[in-house]
């Protein structure tokens, strides 16, 4: 192989490419992302030695499949993982730090001071003065010093604005504006930053639209990251293990944050009732779901596949363009369409069994209806590629076979017993297994026609035809507990069974797969 | 029974099974196509109407031409079509622009663990995105709070997962690769091309099949993914074909015949483009190590 040099004209490429990429990475180092930062930079040094060292020529090649795969696949996968270890739901949504943050801004009107009306002046284009009229006594008047309201943007809070006290008589300069003006120009959202110092040492902020109150921080830090409620002396403090604030009792007091509970959500999926009840018939669902829809798609297009192999028929190419439609068209309309003829009361299917056979099935709230029905449009939708692949292969077994066998006085269905399958099945086999993994996962199919219903009785958010990655998604994304935790927990569990179902099936197909 | 009315027999049984095959593929389709020209919303089912039960509201509906006093909605549906087509031929693209030059490493090249990274690249890809839902929802949430054009709620961040798709269509081109004699390669090494020189000029060209079917292959997957467009898209305005097409059927308020109209228009032209490409296509399925 020849190694290039490196050229000067590359050299000034990865010097053009270099600099963005050194400042978007100065950019995220400033935002507070210093992971992120330190990724980007690593990543970064690989792809300049990959791109100028000739040792790591094939790398060269490598690199943007593979950035993209560890971007895209191995990243999230990861990520799934590592939630599946914490305890992020809705009732852990935000991290420690957030929570505390929100505890230390907890604030209550300090009682006994009094609440101020105001009037907020514009002095100039861009310059602000407020003006406090104590509501017990209208004697009592406070003026700020000169401050910015940048229209919409917020303003850190706390910042502090000195006011001091002023005669009734003192006439202020500016343009007095109105509420409904303040709104419209956005000024509340920069002004909510703003607490202003009165001369006796007390703070005042926003309080609603129209007043200016004293509020106090219910809350105070202390060293050991517990904290004290300043009215009452009563103290919390958090609990890692569970992601919650707790008093002395360990009884839960406000909100919970994310943390990483170990091996929680797998003990649970084992042993909490609630969870393995539904778990363990959904998993037999799937497993007889991607079993029947990957044997039945085969048998369906191996049979259509045979007749349209027999030379002697007519019309074989438009049977064969129509017969791939369901192939063709793309599925989440074909699922859709079906959910239609399917309806229990007005749709195709049911006027036609009633009209013939008398006979109405309940598709949408008997359990076995419903099972009967996904499977049904599944088959639909799964033959066609069975069909394809078993064509391919009965097209490449030489008709000799079959000639010799006809002078032994066959018929057609010993041919297809005794030739035709033992031929085809080995080969097919890896197909038929990517196909039942396939359909282990086969979200759409589920979630758009039933939903995951009828609902499983006593299994919480799961349904009767819902299989474990419907399941996981009504768990993560449609209960009210947004527990994305468990579901993640699932997920993985979920991969390690077809992960390992891909691996054997790579084995297998191996001896025919050179690399 | 003589021997030619027994193949006639065989025949007549072989065109009656057929046929009956071909209603229950056809008949569903054509049920949309009346429900699209029928007055108000019913599931479809039937094959015929009655003169009076004609209308164009739908069509109306979908082609956004003001058809009754409610006011149309201030998203097209075909503005769902529109940005689909963008976001499949988009990550479409992209996928065939980061796999190549993989597949062609993995094809011609070799280097240390070449078969586990292969093996890997197949093993995880099997991991479904529906799964790691969670986990693209809450990276392109803390993205979006940086680079909002690459967050929740817009195309490209849609794009971006899609690009996921990369490890089986490194699979699909190299074996396509693997298909192709090195022996032109060698002789133009062999003249002074470098190893760039050679995969530019002579394994791209006589590759233009497995690109089309890489392309088209992941075109009509991504045109069809429900459950991480639906995730990722919260407004109307981003929404693509399949979470508008499904939003029409709601489950208090199931509009059948705007569903069936956006469904022929939309589906009419995907079904076409893939009859027309099928040869390719099916000639890259059956060839070539690894399906699906």
């Amino acid at each position: 192989m020849i190694l290039p040099t490196v050229s000067p004209i590359r050299l000034l490429i990865a010097a053009l490419v270099t600099l963005p990429v050194l400042y978007l990475d100065f950019l995220t180092y400033q935002s507070g992302n210093n992971w992120l930062g330190v990724v980007i930079l690593g990543l970064l040094a690989l792809g300049l030695y990959i791109y100028l060292s000739p040792r790591a020529y094939t790398f060269r090649y490598l690199f943007p499949g593979l950035f993209a795969f560890s971007l895209f696949v191995i990243f999230p996968l990861l990520y799934t993982v590592y939630i599946s270890f914490t305890n992020y739901s809705s009732r852990h949504l935000l991290s420690y730090q957030n929570v505390a943050e929100l505890l230390e801004q907890d604030s209550y009107i300090v009682p006994d001071t009094p609440c101020y009306d105001y009037v907020l002046y514009r002095q100039g284009s861009a310059k602000y003065v407020l003006l406090l009229v104590d509501q017990s006594n209208r004697e009592q008047r406070f003026l700020s010093e000169p401050f910015d309201l940048p229209p919409g943007q917020t303003v850190h809070y706390p910042t502090l604005v000195k006011i001091s006290a002023i005669e009734p008589s003192h006439s202020i300069e500016g343009e007095p504006l109105q509420i409904a003006q303040i709104t419209r120009e956005g000024l509340f959202i920069p002004l909510r930053g703003y607490q202003f110092l009165l001369p006796n040492g007390q703070t005042v902020e926003k309080e609603g639209l129209d007043q200016f109150c004293c509020r106090n921080k219910i809350w105070k830090r202390n060293p050991d990251s517990s904290f004290t409620d300043q009215k009452t002396n009563f103290t919390i403090r958090p609990d890692f293990a569970r992601g919650i604030f707790i008093d002395e009792k360990g009884e839960q007091i406000g909100i919970g944050f994310r943390a990483f509970t170990g091996l929680d959500n797998y003990i649970k999926i084992i042993t909490d009732p609630e969870i393995q009840f539904p778990f363990v018939r959904i998993f037999l669902w799937t497993v007889a779901f991607s079993a029947i829809s990957a044997a039945g798609a085969f048998a369906i297009g191996m049979v259509l596949a045979v007749i349209l192999e027999w030379k002697e028929m007519g019309l074989r190419k438009v049977y064969r363009t129509l017969l791939i439609l369901p192939y063709a068209v793309p599925a989440v309309l074909s699922i859709l369409i079906f959910k239609g003829l399917f309806n229990q009361e007005f749709g195709a299917v049911n006027e036609f069994l009633h009209a013939v056979f008398r006979f109405a099935p309940q598709w949408e709230t008997n359990p076995w209806g419903a099972r009967a029905m996904v499977l049904l449009v599944n088959l639909w939708l799964g033959y066609p590629y069975m069909m394809l692949i078993c064509t391919g292969m009965l097209q490449s077994i030489p008709s000799s076979i079959y000639e010799a066998s006809a002078i032994e006085g066959s018929n057609p269905l010993t041919d297809f017993f005794h030739i035709t399958l033992p031929l085809v099945l080995p080969p097919l086999l890896p197909v038929l297994i990517a196909s039942f993994a396939f359909n282990f996962n086969n979200f759409s199919v589920i979630y758009l026609l039933t939903g995951g219903g009828p609902k499983m009785l006593g299994g919480g958010s799961a349904g009767e035809t819902d299989i474990l990655v419907s399941y996981t998604y009504s768990l993560a994304f449609r209960s009210s507990e947004n527990n994305y935790a468990l579901a993640s927990a699932i997920a993985t569990l979920l991969f390690f069974l077809v992960g390992t179902l891909a691996w054997i099936n790579l084995r297998m197909s191996s001896r025919r797969i050179v690399y | 029974m003589k021997p030619s009315h027994r193949l006639r027999l065989k025949k007549m049984l072989a065109h009656g099974f057929l046929l009956v095959a071909l209603a229950l593929v056809v008949l569903p389709f054509l049920m949309v196509l009346v429900t699209s020209l029928r007055k108000g919303n019913f599931p479809p089912n039937s094959l015929w109407l009655n003169p009076d039960q004609w209308s164009l509201e739908h069509w109306k509906y979908v082609l956004n031409i003001p058809y009754s006093e409610i006011v149309n909605p201030s998203t097209p549906p075909l503005h769902w079509l529109w940005n689909s087509v963008i976001v499949s031929a988009l990550s479409s693209a992209g996928i065939i622009l980061l796999s190549s030059t993989a597949a062609y490493a993995f094809a011609r090249m070799r280097f240390k663990f070449r078969g586990h990274i292969l093996q890997s690249l197949l093993i995880l890809q099997m991991f479904p995105a529906v799964l790691a839902l969670t986990a693209y929802y809450t990276i392109l949430d803390s993205v979006g709070r940086h680079v909002e054009w690459l967050g929740l709620n817009t195309l490209p961040g849609l794009i971006s997962i899609y690009l996921a798709g990369v490890s089986t269509n490194i699979w699909m081109i190299k074996g396509y690769f693997d298909t192709i004699p090195a022996s032109m390669e060698e002789s133009a090494r062999i003249d002074g091309a470098s190893p760039f020189q050679t995969f530019v000029r002579i394994l791209l060209p006589v590759s233009a099949p497995i690109f089309a079917v890489v392309f088209i292959l992941s075109f009509i997957y991504t045109m069809s993914e429900y459950p991480v467009a639906s995730a990722v898209l919260g407004t109307p305005k981003t929404w693509t074909l399949a979470v508008g097409a499904s939003s029409l059927l709601r489950e208090h308020e199931k509009l059948w015949g705007h569903f069936a109209a956006l469904a022929v228009l939309s589906g009419v032209p995907i079904t076409v483009m893939f009859l027309l490409c099928q040869r390719f296509v099916i000639g890259g399925l059956t060839s070539g190590g690894i399906k699906e």
